[in-house]
């Protein structure tokens, strides 16, 4: 009985220290760091949702790599002994991953959001843009690369005004910012140019008073050509009394520098010979006194300073001349009107009426606020 | 004696039976891995991106599972081989989707190719008959180089439809299209004011 006694308590101490060192195992075993996991997994996925990985896509990848090292270290602790697990790191590295993903989902809306602002302004300005070239520059001559810059420009907003409609906002971006490049470009180099053409206005706004009151003195005929518009403007007793519409050289801006420029003038002359019939292939012709002194002034010098070759000719005949209304600049610098239009000119004007060719009567300010 | 072996016949067929649930299901991960990668090369990620999302997160959301199974003592891979088996149907339905989606595509793209190839070749010649009249000579040069682009804008995604990149050569050609169409009826209208026949 004794021994029996003996044996049941060894089993008792024996089976009491196994249960112990089990607990005492089992207690060590680390929890793995399933809900960790899962949220960051969740998070990523919002994240992507929301399209952090375009909008935000920094934090969007610092979270999935993080997600990712979470992921390697936990198969990595899997393969150990299950008393020595520890999840410690990716238990941290999960909490990193979600922290970077809900940082990359919140960035990511706020972004898209200003992003859709700043991309609904940009759109609303390139379009205003573009009506601005179409009203200031449509007569303008411009340089067929800059029509060609300002005709991408226009396709390329096109394309991002589709990528916005569709929500792809970074896909507008990419195209509106080409496209901005390419439109304010090409509007501030032709706005430069015609800005710097203006500068002659005040010279202009005086030639165009001179010859209103002369007509007023003399009570006569004067005629003022408007380049920019291309009118004709016929003038009696000072008041304005015909307006036809013109064409020019191919080359109008500016002032006429050399023969066979195809550039049409500009100063204050007069008719000095009318022809008609067999004198003139352009049914009825009013002979400009060009070149004047300040062209011939203006010639001389830049022939001196070398930017106009020492042979080079000053060109003449520029006339007022029928044969027009083709609704195009295709004169070698002579002003063309339709021959109806000219029989009246010729009737009304003489040897010694004044022609005034200006680039254009109206400031820089009016045509653009027109 | 006769309870002893049928002991240790329970402890074989409990052994065999937490062998065969705990063991890590790396065949099918394998497989369904190889599924998914085929739908990223059926351009799934392109032509159906929100499906191939999905599936994406299907398979993180199993491979996790999987790893919290390998984390426990008595391992049970048995629902995470059943989500496997989900997964990758999912994947191989998705490369059925982008392949149905990419030729939708490539049908759009191509139709509205041609479509946007005869409203820019019917524009070429309608352009010489426009009036030339006040300011015409510019508007005209204006709407030429709006044509040369549009061409060079048309080329550009038939090289992409060619390439087999038929969203980038859809999404090119829509706007393509939209200009053509516009240039056209801005043309059309001054033809028809002008009282010119077309």
């Amino acid at each position: 009985m004794g021994k029996l006694l003996k044996k049941l308590f060894v089993i008792l101490v024996i089976s009491a220290i196994l249960i112990l060192a089990l607990y005492g195992m089992l207690s060590i075993i680390s929890e793995p760091p399933i809900d960790e996991m899962v949220n960051a997994q969740t998070d990523l996925s919002l994240a992507r949702k929301n399209e952090a990985d375009i909008y935000s896509a920094k934090l969007y990848y610092e979270a999935k790599a993080y997600y990712d090292s979470a992921m390697v270290t936990w198969q990595k602790e899997n393969k150990k002994i299950i008393f020595l697990r520890n999840y410690d790191k990716v238990t941290f590295l999960a909490g990193l991953s979600v922290k970077k993903a809900l940082q990359a989902s919140e960035n990511s809306k706020a972004g898209t959001t200003d992003l859709e602002i700043i991309l609904d302004k940009k759109i609303k300005n390139l379009n205003d843009i573009i009506e601005e070239i179409n009203k200031v520059f449509t007569s303008y001559p411009l340089e067929p690369e800059a029509r060609n810059r300002i005709s991408r420009g226009k396709f390329l907003l096109k394309e991002s005004e589709i990528a916005y409609n569709k929500g792809l906002f970074f896909q507008a971006d990419r195209k509106i910012t080409e496209a901005e490049s390419l439109l304010k470009s090409s509007y501030e180099n032709a706005y430069a140019d015609l800005e710097s053409y203006f500068k002659l206005y005040p010279e202009w706004k005086k030639w165009i008073e001179k010859t209103i009151n002369e007509s007023k003195e003399k009570r006569d005929y004067a005629v003022i050509v408007d380049k920019y518009s291309r009118k004709v403007l016929v003038y009696l007793n000072g008041m304005k009394k015909y307006e036809y519409s013109a064409e020019l050289g191919k080359n109008w801006v500016g002032f006429k520098r050399v023969s066979g420029d195809r550039a049409t003038p500009e100063g204050m002359y007069k008719i000095i010979r009318k022809f008609e019939k067999s004198k003139t292939i352009y049914y009825k012709a009013l002979l400009l006194d060009y070149p004047n002194n300040e062209d011939s002034a203006r010639f001389n010098a830049d022939v001196a300073s070398g930017s106009l070759p020492k042979d080079a000719k000053i060109g003449d005949m520029i006339e007022i001349h029928g044969t027009g209304g083709r609704g195009v600049d295709w004169t070698e610098g002579c002003i063309a009107v339709t021959d109806k239009e000219m029989d009246i000119l010729f009737r009304i004007t003489k040897i010694g009426t004044p022609v005034t060719i200006v680039g254009s009567v109206h400031d820089l300010q009016y045509i653009l606020n027109r | 004696m006769k309870n002893k072996v049928l002991m240790g016949l329970a402890a074989i067929a409990m052994v065999a039976f937490l062998s065969s649930c705990g063991k890590y299901p790396q065949t099918e991960v394998d497989s369904t891995n190889a599924a998914i990668a085929a739908a990223q090369a059926a351009e799934a990620n392109v032509y159906v991106p929100v499906e191939f999302a999905q599936l994406q997160d299907s398979m993180n959301v199993v491979l996790a599972n999987a790893e919290a199974q390998r984390s426990k003592l008595i391992k049970n891979f048995g629902s995470v081989k059943e989500e496997l088996t989900k997964t990758s149907a999912l994947a191989n339905q998705v490369t059925t989707n982008a392949g149905v989606k990419k030729e939708e595509v490539r049908k759009e793209a191509e139709t509205l190719l041609n479509d946007t190839k005869n409203v820019i070749a019917e524009n070429g010649k309608l352009i010489p008959k426009l009036p030339r009249g006040k300011e015409g000579a510019a508007v005209i040069e204006q709407m030429k180089a709006d044509l040369t682009t549009l061409d060079a804008s048309v080329t550009d995604a038939q090289g992409m439809f060619e390439k087999g990149a038929f969203m980038d050569a859809l999404n090119k050609v829509k706007a393509a299209n939209d200009k053509a169409v516009s240039l056209n009826k801005e043309i059309k209208e001054v033809l028809t004011k002008a009282r010119i026949k077309f």
